[in-house]
């Protein structure tokens, strides 16, 4: 008990010393105001107190010493929401072992990289920092916003947002295991042992431990209480449905697969990554109420991502299926209003379904939209300022705001947004290619087909 | 307890010469006669006694091991050695907050790829918390003279390893055995955000992951034992593990994680561990803390900040044609800022009132003087500096009834220069471990005629790294005042085209750059040529250094 009070001690000093969030005031005047959930409003104002919107409607006078962004001619939507990208990472993959879910890119989180700056450019406010696909049952990811330019790590991260962990089936897995060392899984079936093995241990686990705690409450009780296990821990907290799982899929029979899995163990929280062949198995989505994070149009980049089609995410969203649209990709990530937009010409979506693609939807899949993901009294002010219409080619992003703060002014966009530099790097180098721009599903788990294949 | 006598230390170190290591003999030839009294006395020197607390003209007498005496117009015993101090300056011994100094790293086992990476040995993942530094230490360990060469007396150090590499110790810089090194064992439970090569734990992300559920394992390890211990009838036996044990006496807060933790991240990361499982954190090494000063002061965690800076750019003379580049003239500013903030980092924790000691552990020794000075000229008083080295680092070390200053029965740890020790032309003439006086010739200042030899040829060399031997040819060219060159090695014929070489005197030194797993690893050697033979040592990178040789081919 002394222990407990201690770190809850510890806890609330840490807390007051230093984990504090830049939250604004600020005043968005005039603009074309894309709600994506209540309409579009023209000339219509947006206030913004304490990094919360408090108010959206006509001629609002700007409270004293408020900043004010003249938005007239412009179209004011909320920020972006990436639900799958590797940006702001140390380290991607644990690739060591086929289960890992102990592990937790929220240890890894790295505020210096520029890439945060760079898709703040693109009017990403938020992101779903992912570890990699190279394991069956990868690790924890954290969902972090793009407050670009602070120090802390603990400062990216979007507080109390739900857990979630990485999963991934298919040719990733079974070759980094079972190809490179030649173990399970190899083949497809292995990755569903794997998975099946890991939840029924973990049930075990809970059952051992709710046995021994069950037992320590009745008097004079005496016994080993059973070996503390993270990976069991993390596991059994899926199980418990505290963890939301992000899998990394591609084809129909291994999405109907793990839907099985989960159904088998009762683990109702679940959302499919890339989901190439997603279309052909919609409606399962659907009635499971499994939701899809996909990409508009990439595929061909390997054997099980040749049957796709860029009608997908209007096939899943007609569907019922709760979809967005991702990047996986430093690139791709500074302009999924383009990829939104592929939407319409494949697929007739309407602005909002387009635009919920990449803000409200991917907001539900991390489970925080009840805080982002729309413009609304009351949610946090996360929002993207464009020249033109989001879903028009011709689009540029103007302003991004996190929490209320401006962390992106086309305006004032400095050539070295550089937080920390090092010292020790010649010069020339840093205006080289650096090593975040391109793709990192795999990262750190093979140390040449990285660089043959494209990995997703 | 057996006091051990210096003169008698003297007499083994002399006995342990000539036995065994002629070549060592060679070395130390003014030392081989024992002194004929283990007391001393330093008479009319500048004393600083601590920081703030000066005496001129004073007397120090050093017996038994121990300062008997300070004061002015003390005494002489009559056994006493006279050094006269005057126009020299004596501080207590300095004192290193973490490094490996005089300890011996292991050969490196195998690292090949086992069956399943995912269940390595703990040895291999870097799990080895039960080891304990004394087993590794050898005071004969060239790194010891090294430092004391330097004023530092006392050093905590660690054993090498991953993640967990074991306990550290106290040690003093000189003794003639490794036991005798030792001033406190097990003072230390050293941790390193290292990660296992192509093993598990191989990211940042799984060593914190393991990180948090051995301490959680060991809590409850720890819990049962003593459940049992209370009545152990009926109870299954608790299964004995050394690792876990090694967490004990840090889940009691008897001893304190020092974590090394150089980069702003990982200092995070340790916070965030120690946030999670509330354990005593010593944060060491520290090269990135500045923007963290509200964060350690709030957990009124202990620091000890690296000795290492980074390198300063040299003055270039700018060639008058070169187009300008003000991007990149822009981007070098920038770094120069950076640079200076490293070195004033020391200055900043000062400001902000966190005590802090130094530690050694990536400094290249030669530097460390110099970069006193860099921490000085950004901020820190020398007052302070020398409250980081002597101090300060004895009380974060829990030694400040033994060590730290200049006073009646503390241990003789002293180092006595002709000038201020933060003059850059200052020269350290005595340095006293426990007692024992180890003198230093004052060099020339001047190479002896300032002719520079020539270098140019080609060269065989052989270093010694952990993975073997590594052979090849290093051709130099004259060209004009200087010098270019190629390098090849065992593992490549392809001539590397060498970065940098330079000649001052008869040290010659050469940097080019390797490409390992994808990104650049700078090499620096540095060796000294003795007609057709060089001798010293090269460095690569996070890699570490080793030893180099080198004959010259015969021309062809």
């Amino acid at each position: 008990m002394k222990k407990i009070l201690y770190s809850v001690a510890l806890l609330a000093v840490a807390t007051l010393g230093y984990a504090q969030v830049e939250r604004g005031n600020l005043l968005i005047k005039n603009g074309t105001v894309l709600t994506v959930t209540k309409g579009t409003f023209e000339n219509t104002d947006v206030l913004v107190k304490d990094g919360k919107i408090s108010q959206i409607g006509k001629n609002i006078a700007a409270p004293a010493g408020v900043k004010v962004i003249d938005a007239s001619g412009q179209f004011v939507m909320p920020g972006i929401i990436d639900a799958h990208s590797h940006a702001g990472l140390d380290a991607i993959n644990e690739a060591t072992a086929p289960v890992t879910a102990e592990v937790f890119t929220g240890d890894g989180l790295n505020p210096f990289q520029v890439g945060l700056y760079r898709a703040l450019g693109g009017g990403v406010t938020t992101i779903h920092a992912m570890h990699g696909s190279a394991n069956a049952i990868g690790g924890q990811c954290e969902t972090i916003k793009l407050r670009y330019g602070v120090k802390n790590a603990d400062d990216l991260r979007m507080e109390g947002a739900p857990r979630t962990i990485k999963f991934a089936l298919g040719e990733n897995p079974t070759r980094v295991h079972g190809g490179g060392n030649g173990i399970v899984p190899r083949t497809r079936m292995g990755v569903e042992f794997v998975i099946r093995e890991s939840f029924s241990k973990a049930r075990e686990y809970r059952a051992a431990w709710d046995k021994y705690n069950k037992a320590k409450t009745q008097k004079g009780f005496r016994g080993a209480p059973p070996e503390y296990n993270l990976r069991l821990e993390t596991l059994a907290d899926i199980l418990k449905g505290d963890i939301i799982i992000h899998c990394h899929s591609y084809r129909a029979d291994e999405i109907s697969m793990l839907l099985n899995v989960c159904k088998d163990f009762g683990v109702k929280r679940l959302v499919f990554q890339h989901v190439n062949e997603g279309f052909k198995v919609a409606p399962e989505l659907a009635k499971f109420g499994a939701m899809a994070s996909v990409f508009a149009d990439w595929w061909a980049y390997k054997f099980e991502v040749y049957y796709s089609t860029a009608y997908n995410a209007a096939i899943l969203t007609r569907n019922g299926v709760v979809t967005s649209i991702n990047s996986d990709d430093g690139e791709l990530m500074r302009h999924l209003y383009h990829e939104a937009a592929k939407t319409q010409k494949y697929g007739a979506l309407t602005d909002d379904e387009a635009l919920a693609l990449i803000t409200l939807n991917p907001a539900k899949q991390l489970g925080i939209d009840a805080r982002v993901g729309s413009l609304e009294v009351g949610k946090e002010a996360d929002i993207a300022i464009f020249n033109a219409h989001p879903l028009s080619s011709y689009t540029i992003p103007t302003f991004t705001v996190v929490d209320g703060v401006v962390r992106f002014d086309r305006a004032k966009d400095p050539d070295d947004m550089r937080i920390y530099v090092d010292p020790t790097q010649a010069v020339d180098m840093a205006t080289f290619r650096d090593r975040e721009q391109g793709d990192h599903c795999l990262d750190g788990a093979e140390e040449n087909l990285v660089n043959i294949f494209g990995l997703n | 307890m057996k006091r051990i006598y210096p003169k008698h230390v003297f007499a083994a170190l002399v006995l342990l010469c000539g036995l065994g290591a002629p070549a060592m003999l060679r070395a130390q030839e003014e030392r081989t006669l024992a002194p004929v009294s283990g007391t001393y006395a330093i008479t009319n020197a500048t004393v600083i006694q601590a920081p703030g607390r000066k005496l001129e003209h004073g007397t120090v007498v050093v017996k038994n091991g121990l300062i008997s005496a300070v004061g002015k117009g003390i005494a002489i015993p009559p056994e006493a050695i006279v050094i006269k101090g005057d126009s020299l300056t004596i501080y207590a011994g300095f004192i290193d907050g973490l490094s490996r100094t005089g300890v011996t790293k292991p050969k490196d086992e195998n690292k090949e790829k086992p069956k399943d990476p995912g269940n390595p040995s703990p040895e291999r993942a870097g799990i080895t918390p039960q080891n304990d530094v004394r087993d590794f230490l050898n005071p004969a360990d060239k790194s010891v003279e090294e430092l004391r060469a330097l004023g530092f007396t006392t050093a905590q150090v660690v054993p090498y390893g991953g993640m967990l590499p074991g306990s550290g110790a106290i040690v003093s810089l000189g003794a003639s055995s490794p036991d005798k090194m030792v001033l406190l064992s097990k003072t230390a439970f050293y941790s390193e955000l290292t990660t296992a090569e192509r093993v598990y734990p191989n990211t940042v992300l799984g060593v914190m992951a393991k990180y948090r559920e051995l301490y959680r394992q060991a809590v409850q390890a720890k819990a049962y034992e003593s459940l049992y211990a209370s009545n152990r009838a009926g109870l299954e036996r608790p299964s004995p593990d050394r690792i876990l044990e090694a967490f004990y006496p840090v889940i009691d807060k008897r001893i304190p994680v020092v974590f090394k933790t150089e980069k702003i991240l990982d200092l995070q990361r340790a916070f965030t561990l120690q946030a999670d499982l509330g354990f005593p954190l010593i944060a060491a090494n520290v090269k990135e803390g500045w923007d963290m000063l509200p964060r350690v002061k709030a957990t009124g965690t202990k620091v000890f900040l690296s000795l290492d800076l980074p390198e300063e750019k040299k003055e270039e003379k700018k060639d008058p044609k070169a187009k300008p580049d003000p991007e990149k003239d822009q981007l070098e500013k920038r770094k120069a800022e950076f640079v200076t903030l490293y070195a004033a980092q020391a200055g900043a924790f000062q400001k902000a009132g966190i005590p802090f000691g130094f530690s050694t552990l990536t400094a290249k020794t030669k530097d460390i003087p110099a970069n006193l000075r860099r921490m000085i000229k950004a901020g820190l008083t020398e007052d302070q500096a020398l409250a980081a080295l002597t101090t300060n680092a004895a009380q974060i070390l829990g030694l400040s009834d033994r060590l730290g200053s200049i006073d009646n029965g503390k241990i003789a740890n002293l180092v006595i220069t002709d000038k201020s020790y933060f003059d850059e032309k200052s020269k350290v003439r005595y340095v006293f471990v426990d007692g024992t006086l180890y003198k230093f010739e004052a060099k020339e200042t001047k190479k002896s005629d300032g002719k520079k030899v020539d270098v140019s040829g080609t060269w065989s060399y052989s270093t010694e790294t952990p993975q073997g031997a590594n052979n090849g040819k290093l051709k130099l060219k004259k060209d004009g005042d200087n010098y270019t060159g190629t390098i090849t090695s065992t593992f490549s014929d392809k001539e590397i085209e060498l970065k940098s070489v330079s000649v001052e005197g008869s040290q010659l030194t050469f940097t080019y750059t390797i490409r390992v797993q994808g990104s650049g690893v700078n090499v620096e050697a540095t060796a000294t040529v003795d007609g057709d033979a060089f001798d010293g040592s090269m460095t690569a990178g996070q890699y570490g250094s080793f030893p180099m040789k080198g004959t010259k081919d015969p021309n062809r």
